[in-house]
Parts: structure tokens; C-alpha cells; sequence
């Protein structure tokens, strides 16, 4: 299909097919492609672009997959590198922030596949958190984590996850997802869940009343087509369930891993998957330039690609560092704040489920650590 | 293919007004077309840079300065009897993304006598000079390398590119990679 009709779906808000989204990959104007993403963007958001105040714990790099791309994991204890937090040096984490009057309002937990870690040390690790703050929201487990679980524990993908959420949790993550495409993943990850189960992983947090983000790795050996596959398949499940609240494109980091001979996807390319996912996930509500991997400079024009997230302020970011990530590990409210008016958007403080914290003159002002009420979970299908 | 490299003495043309009100993609648009215009869809890099033959002015600029501040310093620029050969914005400071691509199209659209707007990768890194080439930048200015050592430590921030690197930069951003040797001819580089 031309493009004049790709643009002419857009406007009509049918979705677009795999052939439309592959066009438009191939579209040799990179700005009518991006303009058109803007378009849906300012449809659905207008000016407004969101952050929020996080911190990430990576509670341990000990994993039992050797996924190519990754330089964050550590296949066994004692390799160099490795580390695993006690429980209370996790919590230290927590407490340093609310002692510095630092207003988080979630925690990002990401972690290896550690074999000989029991489950209790996941529960206790939630729990442990909310008793130093009810407040925050809990952000944890990957499908891929929570799938590990389920194997290693002998327990159902739903009863893991039913645990989990009684210990704290209160979203999951959209990590994990890499390329659904089995090509792919038997080349780069090919020790862990597969596509479907990843998806039937975010089904079923979704049918329990959770909701979650979802992913994409692009820049290793996937096709286009694999691409726009994998936005399709996860269009299918928001269909069916409505319960990813954003799409984060992760662009592959090439230094440290196995991959290193891959060039890394380039300025250019990861402008066009933003425009592309906007365009193609017309039922996801936002698209998040995940600042820490994409470079804040990147992030920042991505904002007039189809983005309207720039994620948070982090902490002691990990996974994207030992790949090479030259960004800072945490930005100031303040500075986010400025690159999203130097782009000429508007910053609106969210929370983890895109309540708004905090907008126009509010944002300006020092606030206390929110000590407000959990949100009860919606259920969404 | 081997042509000569030649600044032509177009008169300057007055970038379009309204700029700060000027959509984004317009403005890439605009000066993208400026660029084609003169160099046919070209992206030049250069391996031998000739020693101060050909005189690249550095434009710097810092966050806050309104369009008007920019565009009388361009103006000077363009106002000189001997324009220069190029001229390669350089953000103080953390650049910005956008306010940086908005300056390399200002510079195209308001600087026509100055043949070339060079994307400096050592200030820019390689994902937003290469981003430059949408909005009016013909040139990727990086030392060009036989090989590049991993960017890991100390070398994290390493600006070299290896000429392969250089060429799918420029060919990513959609123009036709053009080598300029030292001696002014240009050479496309083979698909």
C-alpha cells in the first residue's frame, strides 16, 4: 500500500497490517513517517509527555540463560561480577531515598534467573519493601522471571503470580519479550521462554487484574518483518485483554556480549521504530524513549516520533550499563522536566498506572514522599 | 563516480520567518530540501581532511538563546565577503536533541553560500549526527579509522568510525554516501 494510503488508515484508526508496517519501515522519508506517528501521538496525548520518580533494584545478576545480547547476567555464584543483594541491602536502597526526601512513587525490580535462590526470597523481598513504604508501587518480575518460576517452583504461571501480588506486587515489567519470532529467539535467547508463553504470561497478570507494559529488542538479527510480527502479536493480546499500559522499544547495545560484532541500531533507525510502533499499536496507549538506553538526546527527539514517555528518574540503573549505556544512572525531576519543555511538551508527573502526580505549576514545587493510598487493581478483562 | 567539489556563490536567502512556530517536520523538511538541492541527495565524509584549505567554522550555541540571537549570528556568517567552506554547529554543553537538529536546519536555510553543514560526531555521538542528516547536514566530521577499538572504558565515548560505519551512518539516514578526497573530488561509496 502507498503511503497516501497507510496515512489515510492512520486518520481513520484502522489498524494497520503487517505489509503496512513493513511499508512504512521502508518509506525513504523518515520524516513524513515520523510526522504521521506525531499526528496519532498529539491525537491521543496531545502536548503532554509523562515521567515519573523510580528506582530500580536489580536484586541479582546470577541467571541461568546465556541470552547473546545480554551483558547484565552472570551464569553462575562466584563468577566475576556476579552479585546477589541480601534482603536488607535492598531495602537500604528504599530507605536512602525516602531519607533524602526523594517523592518515588515506584520501584523497578529486574533480575537474573537465579537457580539457587529459594521463592521466598522474592515474597520476602516485595513484602519487605512495602513495610518500609505501602505507598510505593511494586514494578517486578518479567514474564520471563515469573515464567522461571513457575517451572522451577512447580507451581502455575497464575499461582506465581498470585503470590507475588499477595506479597506486593502491583504491575509487572515489559522485559523479556526480545523478538517473539522463533528464528530469532532460538539464535539469541534461546534458554528461556518462548513467545507464546510470554504472552500468555502477560495474559494471564492481566485476566488476575494486573497490568503491565510490554517490549521490544530491536537491532539484533531480526527482520523488519519480525518487527512488525512482534507488534502485531502483542496489538492481538491488548485486543483481548487491555492491559499493557505502554510500549518500550529497547534498541540493542552491542559492547560486552556476544553480539558485540553487530553494529548498533543507529539514530535513524530507532526514530523510525518509534514512528512504526506508534503507528502500529493504535490500541497500546503510550510509547515510552526509555531515556537510560536510548540516550537522553535521542529520547528527547523521540518525543516527536510517536513517544510520549520518557520513563523516570531511575537509580543505579545496571542491565543497560553493562552493555555499554553511556547515560547518566538517574536523572533529577528537574531535568527531565527541562528536557521535556526544551522539546516543546508539556511534563506531567504520572504514577505507574498513569494517574497524574503532577502538572503545570505543581511540578515546580518540592514535594514530601507521597504517603497516600495503594490503588486498588482494576481488573481489565 | 567522481565529480568536483565546488561552494557555489548563491545569494543568500532569508530562512523562512516564524521559525520557534514552525513545525518540526517542516523545518527538517525544508532544510533536508536545501541540501538535496545542492548536493542531490548526497553525505559526504572524508577520510584526508586537506590541512586549512577548506575553512570549517564552528557554530557554537547553548541552550536558551531565542531563534533571533541565532539567526544574527548566522547572518554575520552569511554576510561575509568569503564565505566559509562549512560550518558545524557545536552545542555547549549536554546537547539537546531537538534544539540541536533545529540548529543544523537553520544553518542550512540560512547559510546557502556555505557549501557544507557538517555533523560533528565527537560533540553529537553517532545516533544524532546521524539524526542531522534529516534536518540539512551533509557531512559526517569524525576521524575515519581502519579499525575501531571497542567503545569500552575509557574508549567509551570513542568518536571513530571505521569507513564502513561512516557510509551505513549516512546511508541509514537516506542519502547516498560520498567520500571527499583530499584533493576536492568525490567519490560515492559502492552500494
Amino acid at each position: 500500500m502507498s503511503f497516501a494510503g497507510i496515512r489515510d488508515k492512520v486518520r481513520a484508526a484502522e489498524p494497520l497490517s503487517l505489509e503496512d508496517g513493513v511499508a512504512l519501515y521502508e518509506h525513504p522519508n523518515l520524516m513524513e513517517v515520523g510526522a504521521l506517528a506525531n499526528e496519532v501521538r498529539e491525537r491521543l496525548h496531545g502536548d503532554r509527555t509523562f515521567f515519573n520518580r523510580n528506582m530500580h533494584i536489580n536484586a541479582t545478576n546470577v541467571c541461568e540463560a546465556s541470552c547473546m545480547f545480554c551483558s547484565f547476567a552472570r551464569l553462575k555464584v562466584g563468577d566475576a561480577g556476579a552479585y546477589t543483594m541480601s534482603h536488607e541491602e535492598a531495602f537500604g536502597r528504599l530507605r536512602a531515598r525516602i531519607d533524602a526526601k526523594d517523592a518515588i512513587t515506584e520501584i523497578h525490580i529486574v533480575n537474573g534467573l537465579h537457580p539457587g535462590l529459594p521463592f521466598d526470597y522474592y515474597t520476602d523481598l516485595l513484602a519487605g519493601l512495602k513495610r518500609i513504604e505501602p505507598s510505593i508501587h511494586l514494578k517486578a518480575f518479567t514474564a520471563v522471571e515469573i515464567f522461571y518460576y513457575a517451572r522451577k517452583f512447580e507451581m502455575s504461571v497464575g499461582d506465581v503470580i498470585a503470590k507475588l501480588h499477595a506479597a506486593g506486587l502491583d504491575s509487572m515489567p515489559g522485559g523479556g519479550a526480545e523478538i517473539f519470532a522463533p528464528r530469532v529467539r532460538k539464535k539469541i535467547c534461546d534458554d528461556k521462554c518462548t513467545g507464546d508463553e510470554w504472552l500468555d504470561v502477560h495474559r494471564t497478570a492481566h485476566r488476575m487484574g494486573l497490568r503491565s507494559n510490554c517490549t521490544m529488542l530491536y537491532g539484533t538479527i531480526e527482520t523488519v518483518e519480525e518487527r512488525v510480527d512482534h507488534m502485531l502479536r502483542l496489538r492481538a493480546l491488548q485486543d483481548e485483554t487491555g492491559g499493557f499500559q505502554t510500549f518500550i522499544p529497547l534498541a540493542f547495545h552491542p559492547d560486552n556480549n556476544a553480539l558485540m560484532k553487530l553494529p548498533a541500531p543507529t539514530g535513524t533507525e530507532d526514530l523510525r521504530t518509534y514512528a512504526v510502533a506508534r503507528l502500529m499499536l493504535h490500541n497500546i496507549p503510550h510509547i515510552k524513549a526509555y531515556w537510560i538506553m536510548l540516550g537522553v538526546k535521542t529520547a528527547q527527539t523521540a518525543l516527536w516520533f510517536g513517544a510520549d514517555d520518557l520513563d523516570g528518574t531511575v537509580q543505579e540503573e545496571r542491565i543497560y550499563h553493562m552493555a555499554g549505556a553511556e547515560t547518566p544512572q538517574v536523572m533529577s525531576p528537574a531535568e527531565i522536566i527541562r528536557i521535556i519543555r526544551n522539546a516543546g511538551r508539556t511534563p506531567v508527573e504520572r504514577d505507574t498506572l498513569y494517574n497524574v502526580v503532577a502538572e503545570g505549576a505543581a511540578l515546580a514545587s518540592d514535594k514530601p514522599f507521597r504517603r497516600d493510598v495503594r490503588r486498588s487493581l482494576e481488573v481489565v478483562s | 563516480m567522481s565529480t568536483s567539489s565546488t561552494a557555489d556563490a548563491r545569494p543568500t536567502v532569508a530562512p523562512p520567518e516564524g521559525l520557534a512556530a514552525l513545525d518540526l517536520f517542516a523545518l527538517g523538511r525544508q532544510a533536508a530540501a536545501a541540501r538535496d538541492a545542492r548536493w542531490n541527495g548526497r553525505g559526504f565524509f572524508v577520510r584526508n581532511r586537506p590541512p586549512a584549505t577548506n575553512v570549517i567554522v564552528a557554530l557554537p550555541f547553548r541552550l536558551g538563546e531565542s531563534d533571533a540571537e541565532r539567526l544574527a549570528r548566522l547572518g554575520e556568517i552569511a554576510a561575509a565577503a568569503t564565505p566559509p567552506f562549512g560550518i558545524m554547529p557545536a552545542p555547549v554543553g549536554e546537547p539537546f536533541g531537538l534544539d540541536t537538529l533545529r540548529c543544523f536546519a537553520l544553518c542550512r536555510l540560512a547559510l546557502p553560500r556555505v557549501a557544507h553543514v557538517l555533523a560533528d560526531v565527537t560533540t553529537l555521538g553517532p545516533r544524532l549526527a546521524q539524526m542531522a542528516f534529516g534536518f540539512g547536514a551533509d557531512e559526517l566530521y569524525a576521524p575515519i579509522v581502519a579499525e575501531r577499538a571497542l567503545r569500552l572504558g575509557a574508549n567509551a565515548n570513542n568518536p571513530a568510525l571505521t569507513r564502513k560505519e561512516a557510509v551505513t551512518l549516512i546511508r541509514g539516514a537516506g542519502l547516498v554516501p560520498c567520500e571527499r578526497m583530499a584533493d576536492g573530488s568525490l567519490q560515492e561509496a559502492a552500494p
